[in-house]
Protein backbone atom coordinates (compact mmCIF):
# COMPACT_ATOMS: atom_id res chain seq x y z
CA UNK A 1 0.00 0.00 0.00
CA UNK A 2 1.59 3.26 -1.01
CA UNK A 3 -0.80 5.93 0.19
CA UNK A 4 1.69 7.82 2.35
CA UNK A 5 5.34 7.59 1.52
CA UNK A 6 6.63 9.71 4.35
CA UNK A 7 8.40 8.44 7.44
CA UNK A 8 5.04 8.10 9.16
CA UNK A 9 4.64 4.71 7.53
CA UNK A 10 6.71 3.24 10.29
CA UNK A 11 4.63 4.65 13.12
CA UNK A 12 1.34 3.41 14.41
CA UNK A 13 -1.83 5.08 13.07
CA UNK A 14 -4.25 5.07 15.94
CA UNK A 15 -7.17 6.59 13.96
CA UNK A 16 -7.19 3.63 11.60
CA UNK A 17 -7.12 1.24 14.52
CA UNK A 18 -9.98 3.14 16.21
CA UNK A 19 -12.26 2.74 13.24
CA UNK A 20 -11.37 -0.93 12.84
CA UNK A 21 -12.15 -1.55 16.50
CA UNK A 22 -15.50 0.30 16.40
CA UNK A 23 -16.63 -1.73 13.42
CA UNK A 24 -15.64 -4.97 15.10
CA UNK A 25 -17.49 -4.14 18.32
CA UNK A 26 -20.62 -3.14 16.45
CA UNK A 27 -20.41 -6.21 14.29
CA UNK A 28 -20.22 -8.55 17.27
CA UNK A 29 -22.32 -6.88 19.96
CA UNK A 30 -24.32 -4.16 18.18
CA UNK A 31 -27.65 -3.69 19.91
CA UNK A 32 -27.63 -6.80 22.07
CA UNK A 33 -28.35 -6.57 25.78
CA UNK A 34 -25.84 -7.78 28.32
CA UNK A 35 -26.20 -11.52 28.74
CA UNK A 36 -23.93 -13.55 30.98
CA UNK A 37 -24.18 -16.57 28.76
CA UNK A 38 -23.07 -14.69 25.65
CA UNK A 39 -20.47 -12.36 27.02
CA UNK A 40 -17.66 -14.90 26.83
CA UNK A 41 -18.36 -15.40 23.15
CA UNK A 42 -18.53 -11.64 22.58
CA UNK A 43 -15.20 -10.75 24.12
CA UNK A 44 -13.50 -13.59 22.25
CA UNK A 45 -15.23 -12.58 19.02
CA UNK A 46 -14.30 -8.92 19.36
CA UNK A 47 -10.61 -9.54 20.03
CA UNK A 48 -10.28 -12.09 17.26
CA UNK A 49 -12.04 -9.93 14.72
CA UNK A 50 -9.97 -6.87 15.60
CA UNK A 51 -6.76 -8.84 15.41
CA UNK A 52 -7.62 -10.31 12.02
CA UNK A 53 -8.43 -6.88 10.59
CA UNK A 54 -5.24 -5.37 12.00
CA UNK A 55 -3.02 -8.14 10.69
CA UNK A 56 -4.62 -7.76 7.25
CA UNK A 57 -3.05 -4.31 7.06
CA UNK A 58 0.22 -6.12 6.51
CA UNK A 59 2.34 -3.77 8.64
CA UNK A 60 5.48 -5.03 10.43
CA UNK A 61 3.89 -5.08 13.90
CA UNK A 62 3.13 -7.49 16.68
CA UNK A 63 -0.34 -6.79 18.13
CA UNK A 64 -2.04 -7.22 21.47
CA UNK A 65 -5.78 -6.63 21.66
CA UNK A 66 -7.64 -6.62 24.97
CA UNK A 67 -11.34 -6.25 25.55
CA UNK A 68 -13.37 -5.74 28.73
CA UNK A 69 -17.17 -5.92 28.72
CA UNK A 70 -19.02 -4.76 31.79
CA UNK A 71 -22.70 -4.78 32.65
CA UNK A 72 -24.17 -1.37 33.51
CA UNK A 73 -25.24 -1.51 37.12
CA UNK A 74 -23.65 1.60 38.51
CA UNK A 75 -20.40 -0.04 39.58
CA UNK A 76 -17.23 1.94 39.06
CA UNK A 77 -14.62 0.62 36.64
CA UNK A 78 -11.15 2.03 36.11
CA UNK A 79 -8.49 0.82 33.73
CA UNK A 80 -4.90 1.95 33.26
CA UNK A 81 -2.14 0.92 30.87
CA UNK A 82 1.53 1.54 30.98
CA UNK A 83 4.04 0.57 28.29
CA UNK A 84 7.78 0.18 28.16
CA UNK A 85 8.69 0.31 24.48
CA UNK A 86 10.04 2.39 21.62
CA UNK A 87 7.92 5.53 21.62
CA UNK A 88 8.82 6.48 18.06
CA UNK A 89 7.54 3.32 16.44
CA UNK A 90 5.11 1.66 18.83
CA UNK A 91 1.66 2.85 19.72
CA UNK A 92 -1.68 2.05 21.22
CA UNK A 93 -5.31 2.97 20.86
CA UNK A 94 -8.21 2.54 23.27
CA UNK A 95 -11.87 2.66 22.28
CA UNK A 96 -14.67 3.04 24.81
CA UNK A 97 -18.04 1.98 23.52
CA UNK A 98 -21.41 1.54 25.21
CA UNK A 99 -24.98 0.65 24.57
CA UNK A 100 -27.99 0.59 26.87
CA UNK A 101 -26.89 -2.31 29.05
CA UNK A 102 -23.13 -2.57 28.87
CA UNK A 103 -19.78 -0.87 28.44
CA UNK A 104 -17.04 -2.23 26.23
CA UNK A 105 -13.41 -1.06 26.41
CA UNK A 106 -11.03 -2.32 23.75
CA UNK A 107 -7.30 -1.54 23.68
CA UNK A 108 -4.96 -2.26 20.83
CA UNK A 109 -1.19 -2.21 21.34
CA UNK A 110 1.13 -2.34 18.33
CA UNK A 111 4.80 -3.08 18.82
CA UNK A 112 7.13 -2.68 15.85
CA UNK A 113 9.19 -5.59 14.72
CA UNK A 114 12.78 -4.46 14.34
CA UNK B 1 27.11 -10.67 33.36
CA UNK B 2 27.86 -14.36 32.99
CA UNK B 3 28.78 -15.78 29.62
CA UNK B 4 26.80 -18.86 30.60
CA UNK B 5 23.37 -17.28 30.55
CA UNK B 6 20.82 -19.91 29.73
CA UNK B 7 17.72 -19.29 27.66
CA UNK B 8 15.84 -18.58 30.85
CA UNK B 9 17.60 -15.27 31.22
CA UNK B 10 16.00 -14.03 28.05
CA UNK B 11 12.64 -15.81 28.23
CA UNK B 12 9.40 -14.51 29.68
CA UNK B 13 9.11 -16.19 33.07
CA UNK B 14 5.46 -16.24 34.07
CA UNK B 15 6.01 -17.01 37.77
CA UNK B 16 8.41 -14.17 38.25
CA UNK B 17 6.09 -11.71 36.57
CA UNK B 18 3.10 -12.99 38.51
CA UNK B 19 4.95 -12.38 41.77
CA UNK B 20 5.84 -8.83 40.73
CA UNK B 21 2.20 -8.13 39.91
CA UNK B 22 0.90 -9.49 43.21
CA UNK B 23 3.38 -7.44 45.20
CA UNK B 24 2.54 -4.26 43.29
CA UNK B 25 -1.19 -4.72 43.78
CA UNK B 26 -0.89 -5.52 47.47
CA UNK B 27 1.42 -2.62 48.12
CA UNK B 28 -0.92 -0.18 46.39
CA UNK B 29 -4.41 -1.27 47.34
CA UNK B 30 -3.83 -4.01 49.92
CA UNK B 31 -6.45 -3.51 52.57
CA UNK B 32 -8.16 -0.41 51.14
CA UNK B 33 -11.84 -0.25 50.34
CA UNK B 34 -13.04 0.94 46.93
CA UNK B 35 -13.05 4.73 46.81
CA UNK B 36 -14.02 6.52 43.64
CA UNK B 37 -11.78 9.47 44.40
CA UNK B 38 -8.65 7.36 44.77
CA UNK B 39 -9.06 4.62 42.23
CA UNK B 40 -7.50 6.66 39.43
CA UNK B 41 -4.35 7.07 41.48
CA UNK B 42 -4.36 3.35 42.37
CA UNK B 43 -4.54 2.06 38.81
CA UNK B 44 -1.74 4.42 37.80
CA UNK B 45 0.39 3.39 40.72
CA UNK B 46 -0.15 -0.34 40.13
CA UNK B 47 0.89 -0.14 36.48
CA UNK B 48 3.85 2.10 37.18
CA UNK B 49 5.16 -0.08 39.98
CA UNK B 50 4.79 -3.24 37.90
CA UNK B 51 6.53 -1.63 34.96
CA UNK B 52 9.48 -0.39 36.98
CA UNK B 53 9.98 -3.79 38.64
CA UNK B 54 9.77 -5.46 35.24
CA UNK B 55 12.28 -3.15 33.63
CA UNK B 56 14.62 -3.77 36.56
CA UNK B 57 14.73 -7.43 35.50
CA UNK B 58 16.96 -6.22 32.70
CA UNK B 59 15.59 -8.60 30.07
CA UNK B 60 15.44 -7.66 26.38
CA UNK B 61 11.66 -7.14 26.37
CA UNK B 62 9.13 -4.44 25.63
CA UNK B 63 6.30 -4.55 28.19
CA UNK B 64 2.64 -3.60 28.26
CA UNK B 65 0.91 -3.56 31.65
CA UNK B 66 -2.85 -3.28 31.88
CA UNK B 67 -4.80 -2.85 35.14
CA UNK B 68 -8.55 -2.92 35.72
CA UNK B 69 -10.14 -2.09 39.06
CA UNK B 70 -13.84 -2.69 39.50
CA UNK B 71 -16.11 -2.05 42.45
CA UNK B 72 -17.97 -5.12 43.72
CA UNK B 73 -21.62 -4.50 43.28
CA UNK B 74 -22.92 -7.49 41.41
CA UNK B 75 -22.08 -6.32 37.90
CA UNK B 76 -20.66 -8.84 35.48
CA UNK B 77 -17.26 -8.18 33.95
CA UNK B 78 -15.64 -10.21 31.21
CA UNK B 79 -12.22 -9.53 29.74
CA UNK B 80 -10.39 -11.19 26.85
CA UNK B 81 -7.15 -10.59 25.04
CA UNK B 82 -5.53 -11.99 21.96
CA UNK B 83 -2.02 -11.53 20.65
CA UNK B 84 -0.28 -11.68 17.32
CA UNK B 85 3.37 -12.24 18.18
CA UNK B 86 6.20 -14.70 18.25
CA UNK B 87 5.06 -17.66 20.35
CA UNK B 88 8.53 -18.86 21.11
CA UNK B 89 9.82 -15.67 22.70
CA UNK B 90 6.84 -13.59 23.83
CA UNK B 91 4.53 -14.22 26.76
CA UNK B 92 1.84 -12.86 28.99
CA UNK B 93 0.64 -13.18 32.55
CA UNK B 94 -2.68 -12.15 34.09
CA UNK B 95 -3.42 -11.94 37.80
CA UNK B 96 -6.88 -11.62 39.30
CA UNK B 97 -6.93 -10.17 42.80
CA UNK B 98 -9.82 -9.17 45.04
CA UNK B 99 -10.66 -7.90 48.45
CA UNK B 100 -14.02 -7.23 50.10
CA UNK B 101 -14.96 -4.20 48.02
CA UNK B 102 -13.20 -4.51 44.68
CA UNK B 103 -11.67 -6.68 41.99
CA UNK B 104 -8.33 -5.93 40.40
CA UNK B 105 -7.16 -7.60 37.20
CA UNK B 106 -3.62 -6.96 35.98
CA UNK B 107 -2.21 -8.28 32.70
CA UNK B 108 1.39 -8.04 31.63
CA UNK B 109 2.49 -8.71 28.04
CA UNK B 110 6.19 -9.13 27.27
CA UNK B 111 7.45 -8.93 23.70
CA UNK B 112 11.01 -9.88 22.92
CA UNK B 113 13.09 -7.32 21.16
Amino acid sequence: MEEYNSGSESSFHSEEADSIVKECIEGVVGNDDYSQSSVNKWTAGIVERCLTQLVKQGKPYKYIVTCAVMQKTGAGLHTANSCYWDTTMDGSSTVRWENRTMYCVVSVFAVAIA
Amino acid sequence: MDEDQTEEETAFVVDEVSKIIKESVEATIGANAYQHSRVNQWTTSVVEQCLSQLSKLGKPFKYIVNCIIMQKNGAGLQTASTCFWDNSTDGSCAVRWENKSMYCIVSVFGLAI
